[in-house]
């Protein structure tokens, strides 16, 4: 479902992305662990051309997106229209959300389905409110961002995605920002985004999560993947040194 | 001190009063237009456009408003435009308030978080509905408490229309001082009726404030 | 407009500066000594202070500058105060000025976080220690970009005191024109100076400002 291939990004002289190669296919969920400053934002943002990357491919379903080939082998950016059309097939939900704060629940959700898939108003609004539903938040269609806790928040950002029925989902550390008490909400929609066949590819800090609802985890440091594999395997028996460091510490926190 | 002298005056400076608010609010709407045409100048990906906007608004805040006044009024004269005084009046404070009105926009579409529209984009929204859905009815809604603080500056500033003529509060405040020979009583008179009007603006500012912070937008 | 017109002018012209200039300084610097002495004063809880220095910043903010002005020079004699144009309008700045700046001493000391005070007074430093190390500079250094706005919006303003005769720039400017049938070339040319002269003012302004606030930031301290 996603390829990539080589990738590499620099910001100016700071290489971020050194060659990165990594394939998430269909139904899996896989999530990308390592310390901050890793790249591993800015690995997940290149999926759907948030950011642009200088080096590689990257491809969705087989298609190339951000640039074009050209017939002599080169490539050009690809075009403003196209690229939407492949964005409408990518959920994605933020660290911060974001939730547009003059819009209601129900209208955050059924707005991309208006403006983007083109559905009338009362088609928007019952998918929208299946939506909600799906996420627990039928009760708070009509509420504002500002009057929903942390969780909900989230909760809605993902009911927005989901409306659109992309084919993956891309989550950029969506508990973060959370109170701990938040979290275990948003962890179980994602779980049960998983169960039912989702693609999605996840950065977090949720080792747990990512122990006991990835198909694979894969370890990226300094723009490099330094390891990938089942979560056994990156948990418990990986070799990488830098690997076993990060683990470490996280095992030390956790365990008192 | 004779209060009598504002008594008698009331009704004068009641009028004049009204020809201030007239004059300052048709400036501050016709600012308005012209300023959100500097914005999208100043915020364009295009050079050109960038630069003419920058000097617009840094020659309109530069150039103190008496000189831009008179400047418009001798412009209009030297190039044998007759035009009513009021023409002058009402364009000095509107060029000039649209520099104010530019930057507050400006400041208004920086503070809408960036991650809002960064969701509108990853779902596939066109340019033209970013900026129509997200971007502007925020960014106009955070700009209303600074617009109101720029029309009680406006208020302020129309007292120097009075150099041209204008029958406004101050140009008022000065006839009634020399016809009664009493400056005190006119310019306190005056100076009551500007606190009186500002006093009220302060108050819708501060509705104005109060009422959008609901809804969400901070 | 020639040359020979311009050279003819000039020591007037540069008499008006200079008096723009006076004004300008001693009305500002006598504005920043009285607002912050206001902004002092009310701090101490006497109820019939506090409302007569909240009456004298409302006055001073809420009624535009030209009225103070045409109250103190034409209106002053009334209540004993004959007062020059030059004076009335260096005292209309000083106390034009003086309710702005004391509004923004108040916002500088209101924006000191009250964690640094609350530090300093577990530490067990007296009250006036606690005012005069850590609230004070911390308040000072919050109004300086303020105050230098302030600054620049007051030079705009001496051409005001052109209305009632001061013989500032402005009035210079008016004067020469009226006597040489050239309104147009000289307002046009002053209209550029008092550009060019905020702009400069501007820059300056701003980099006084980096100067002073530079140790808040992570690359700005030195030494």
């Amino acid at each position: 479902m996603i390829e990539l291939a080589g990738v590499g990004k620099s910001f100016g002289e700071h290489e971020v992305l050194r060659g990165v190669d990594l394939s998430v296919g269909r139904s899996e969920v896989v999530c990308l662990i390592g310390p901050s400053g890793s790249g591993k934002s800015t690995l997940l943002r290149c999926v759907n051309f948030l950011e642009s990357y200088d080096m590689g491919e990257v491809r969705i379903d087989g298609r190339l997106i951000g640039y074009e080939d050209l017939p002599s082998g080169a490539r050009k950016p690809m075009s403003a229209r196209r690229l939407r059309e492949m964005r409408r097939e990518i959920g994605m939900v933020f660290q911060h959300f974001n939730l547009w704060p003059h819009m209601t629940a129900i209208g955050n959700v059924a707005e991309p389905l208006r403006r983007v898939r083109g559905l009338t108003a009362g088609q928007a609004a019952d998918r929208a409110t299946a939506m909600l539903s799906k996420v627990g938040l039928a009760a708070k269609a009509h509420a504002y961002p500002a009057q929903l806790s942390g969780g909900q928040q989230q909760r809605v950002a993902i009911a927005r995605a989901l409306a659109m029925q992309p084919q993956l989902m891309l989550f950029d550390e969506p508990t973060s920002a959370l109170d701990p008490e938040l979290v275990g909400e948003v962890l179980e929609v994602m779980r049960s985004l998983a169960a039912e066949g989702m693609t999605m590819l996840i950065v977090t800090h949720e080792m747990g999560f990512a122990a006991h609802v990835a198909d694979r985890i894969a370890f990226i440091d300094g723009g490099r993947i330094i390891d990938e594999g089942s979560p056994r395997h990156v948990f418990h028996h990986s070799q990488e040194p830098r690997v076993r460091q990060f683990l470490e510490t996280y095992h030390d926190r956790n365990s008192f | 001190m004779k209060p009598e002298v504002i008594l008698h005056s009331f009704g004068y400076l009641t009028e004049a009063a009204g020809v201030t608010i007239a004059v300052s609010l048709a400036g501050i709407v016709i600012g308005f237009a012209v300023g959100a045409l500097v914005c999208a100048a100043r915020v364009s990906h295009r050079l050109s456009l960038k630069r003419i906007g920058t000097l617009y608004v840094s020659v309109f805040r530069g150039v103190p408003l008496l000189v831009q006044l008179l400047f418009i009024y001798y412009f209009l004269a030297e190039f044998g435009l007759d035009v009513p005084a009021i023409v002058a009046a009402v364009s000095g404070l509107a060029l000039s308030s649209a520099a104010y009105q530019a930057e507050i926009l400006r400041g208004a579409l920086n503070a809408v978080p960036r991650g809002q529209s960064e969701a509108a984009v990853a779902l596939g929204f066109a340019g033209v509905d970013v900026w129509r859905r997200i971007l502007m009815p925020q960014a106009l809604r955070i700009s209303i408490p600074p617009l109101i603080n720029e029309f009680i500056l406006l208020l302020k500033a129309s007292s120097l229309v009075s150099v041209v003529g204008i029958a406004e509060l101050t140009r008022v405040s000065m006839n009634i001082a020399s016809l009664t020979y009493r400056p005190l009583e006119a310019y306190v008179g005056g100076g009551l009726f500007y606190l009186a009007i500002n006093l009220v603006l302060a108050g819708f500012g501060a509705i104005a404030e109060r009422r959008l912070a609901i809804g969400g937008v901070r | 407009m020639n040359a020979d017109l311009l050279w003819r002018y000039l020591p007037s012209l540069l008499s008006g500066f200079a008096v723009t200039v006076f004004c300008w300084s001693v009305g500002g610097a006598l504005g920043l000594v009285l607002g912050f002495a206001i902004a002092l004063a009310r701090r101490v809880p006497l109820p019939p202070l506090q409302w007569f220095l909240r009456a004298f910043v409302e006055i001073f903010r809420g009624t535009p500058f030209l009225v103070q002005l045409f109250l103190l020079y034409a209106g002053g004699p009334y209540v004993g105060l004959r007062l020059s144009a030059t004076a009335a309008g260096v005292l209309g700045l000083a106390l034009y000025s003086s309710a702005y700046f004391a509004e923004i001493f108040r916002a500088g000391f209101g924006a000191v976080p009250v964690g640094q005070i609350e530090a300093a007074t577990s530490v067990g430093m007296a009250p006036f220690d606690v005012l005069k190390r850590v609230a004070l500079p911390a308040a000072l250094i919050a109004a300086v970009p303020p105050i230098v706005n302030m600054l620049i919006i007051l030079s705009k303003e001496t051409v005001v005191l052109s209305i009632i005769t001061v013989p500032e720039l402005m009035y210079q400017v008016q004067t020469m024109a009226a006597e040489t049938f050239t309104a147009f070339d000289a307002i046009f040319a002053m209209a550029v100076f008092y550009w060019l002269l905020v702009e400069c003012v501007s820059r300056l302004g701003a980099r006084v400002e980096k100067r002073v606030t530079a140790f808040l930031s992570p690359s700005g301290a030195r030494g």
